[in-house]
């Protein structure tokens, strides 16, 4: 038998004996973003096809989040940083090859015009709201007259922020767990299911709660498809990738991801949103609730168990 | 950088020696000792390796730094330079020899191959301090340079090579 120790007491704080250097700041921040990425995604999209008075909480009022999860996200993400005070180095380059400054930029873009959308429709939820100064007036003024630009922006940035929220893992050649590039793909899909979600939760309208719940019916349904892809991409490439992908198949992620992921958070919200939809009452809140949490529980446990997985040598 | 693994005795002394060297903080290594079994008892195979960053040409630590902090240095030396660092740990997760830490003082830090003594013409301190001379440093791209001759008469391996690193770090074995 082959082993192997480290015999000259190599113990690294958050690297040894098994790395863990990622705590809960990462993996909240990625649900917060794809949150944030899904409710402006479908805000944009059906802005541009000139549905924003059908599916009015959509485009109007669920976008109103995004600038709140997001800056609990970066908060996150802020915490996360060991040399927090020069933080501002992301913004004096911008790397190529690198996730992470991709991403950096990227909320550069959409946490503005999460607020800038959300400022053009704050009267939706305040009728009284008043600017008060003339230049935010001639400010909200040119959005408005420049909204389908606006809209474009938001449509493509939040696309780049849903998948950056996978990339950022998969380009870590060291961790065979994380290493595919389907995770861009889930991930976006795990955030356009969140955002759908929400706007079911929130909206009052039927037609709108029917649109989202049969959306978010097809997104839970490209989820599994790209898990079970992932899967067999993993068991079809080699000993790493198998090790990696036997953390979820008997090894200690098994329950978690399948039972809170896989079965809790896209199963049984799948089988009501169908009910519901067939017309059964079911309270709105329980497959909502059950998407959310299993959107978190996936960056969670994905974060957790790629740092598990390693190389052999 | 070439380590004869047939030479060294696993003693230790090149990780106090850059400890000491490069002011490492207490609890932490740039470099280690790794000792590998094979075989079913009595047939038993011991292999001795001191590890370090293996300061990659394709290093996917430079890749994924988001500021720029990692970065190659002269001779293709990785280095990290600490006030462009912003402690996000990208290096570290994306390292498949787990060859980088968080200092204390929040930057991420590693072996930098001594380039501080190197420049003055000295070897590295692990180099220098080795008791068995297992380590062998030097240009590489110097056909006659000591390390150069060494990989060229002797059976070597890199480590795990399949990552796709190009790892500079040699074990003659």
């Amino acid at each position: 038998m082959r082993e192997e120790i480290i015999v000259s007491g190599r113990n690294n704080p958050l690297i040894d004996p098994q790395l863990h250097v990622w705590h809960w700041e990462i993996p909240t921040y990625l649900f917060l973003g794809g949150l944030a990425a899904g409710v402006m995604f479908f805000a944009a999209l059906y802005y541009l096809r000139g549905r924003e008075n059908d599916y009015r909480t959509a485009v109007k009022l669920a976008p109103m989040i995004a600038p709140i999860a997001l800056a609990l996200g970066l908060i996150a993400l802020f915490l996360d940083l060991h040399h927090k005070l020069y933080f501002w180095r992301l913004y004096t380059t911008i790397r190529l090859e690198s996730p992470m400054s991709w991403g950096a930029w990227t909320l550069m873009i959409v946490t503005p015009v999460s607020i800038i959308w959300s400022a053009l429709h704050i009267k939706e939820l305040f009728p009284n709201w008043d600017w008060k100064f003339d230049f935010a007036k001639e400010l909200i003024g040119f959005f408005q007259k420049n909204k389908k630009v606006l809209a474009w922006i938001m449509l493509v940035s939040s696309a780049i922020l849903g998948i950056y929220t996978g990339i950022l893992f998969s380009a870590f050649n060291a961790r065979p767990l994380w290493n595919t590039s389907i995770m861009g793909p889930l991930f976006l899909a795990s955030g356009l299911s969140a955002g759908s979600a929400v706007v079911i939760w929130m909206s009052k309208n039927h037609a709108e709660r029917k649109r989202f719940a049969q959306l978010d019916l097809m997104i839970i349904g490209i989820e599994l498809f790209l898990i079970i892809h992932m899967f067999m991409g993993f068991l079809a490439s080699t000993q790493v990738q198998i090790d990696a992908v036997n953390l979820f198949l008997g090894g200690p992620y098994t329950a978690s991801f399948w039972g809170f992921v896989v079965i809790l958070g896209m199963i049984v919200p799948a089988i009501l949103e169908g009910l519901e939809l067939k017309g059964y009452k079911i309270p709105v809140a329980i497959p909502v609730v059950l998407v959310l949490f299993g959107s978190v529980m996936l960056r969670f446990i994905i974060s957790n168990a790629g740092q598990a997985s390693r190389w052999l040598y | 950088m070439a380590i004869d693994t047939k030479k060294c005795v696993g003693c230790s002394d090149c990780v106090v020696a850059c400890q000491t060297e490069n002011d490492v903080p207490i609890g932490h290594c740039r470099d280690w000792v790794v000792e590998v079994m094979d075989g079913t008892y009595p047939q038993l195979e011991m292999e001795l390796r001191s590890e370090r960053c293996n300061h990659c040409k394709n290093s996917p630590c430079v890749r994924c730094c988001p500021t720029g902090a990692s970065h190659y240095s002269d001779g293709g030396i990785v280095l990290v330079t600490k006030n462009e660092c912003i402690g996000c740990s990208a290096c570290i997760t994306s390292c498949p020899y787990d060859a980088r830490y968080v200092h204390p003082d929040g930057y991420v830090d590693k072996c930098t191959f001594c380039l501080h003594r190197v420049k003055k013409g000295m070897q590295p301190a692990c180099v220098a301090v080795c008791p068995t001379k297992c380590m062998y440093f030097g240009d590489l791209d110097d056909p006659g340079s000591e390390v150069s001759e060494v990989l060229k008469k002797r059976k070597y391996k890199t480590l795990i090579p399949e990552a796709g690193t190009k790892p500079q770090l040699y074990f003659l074995i």
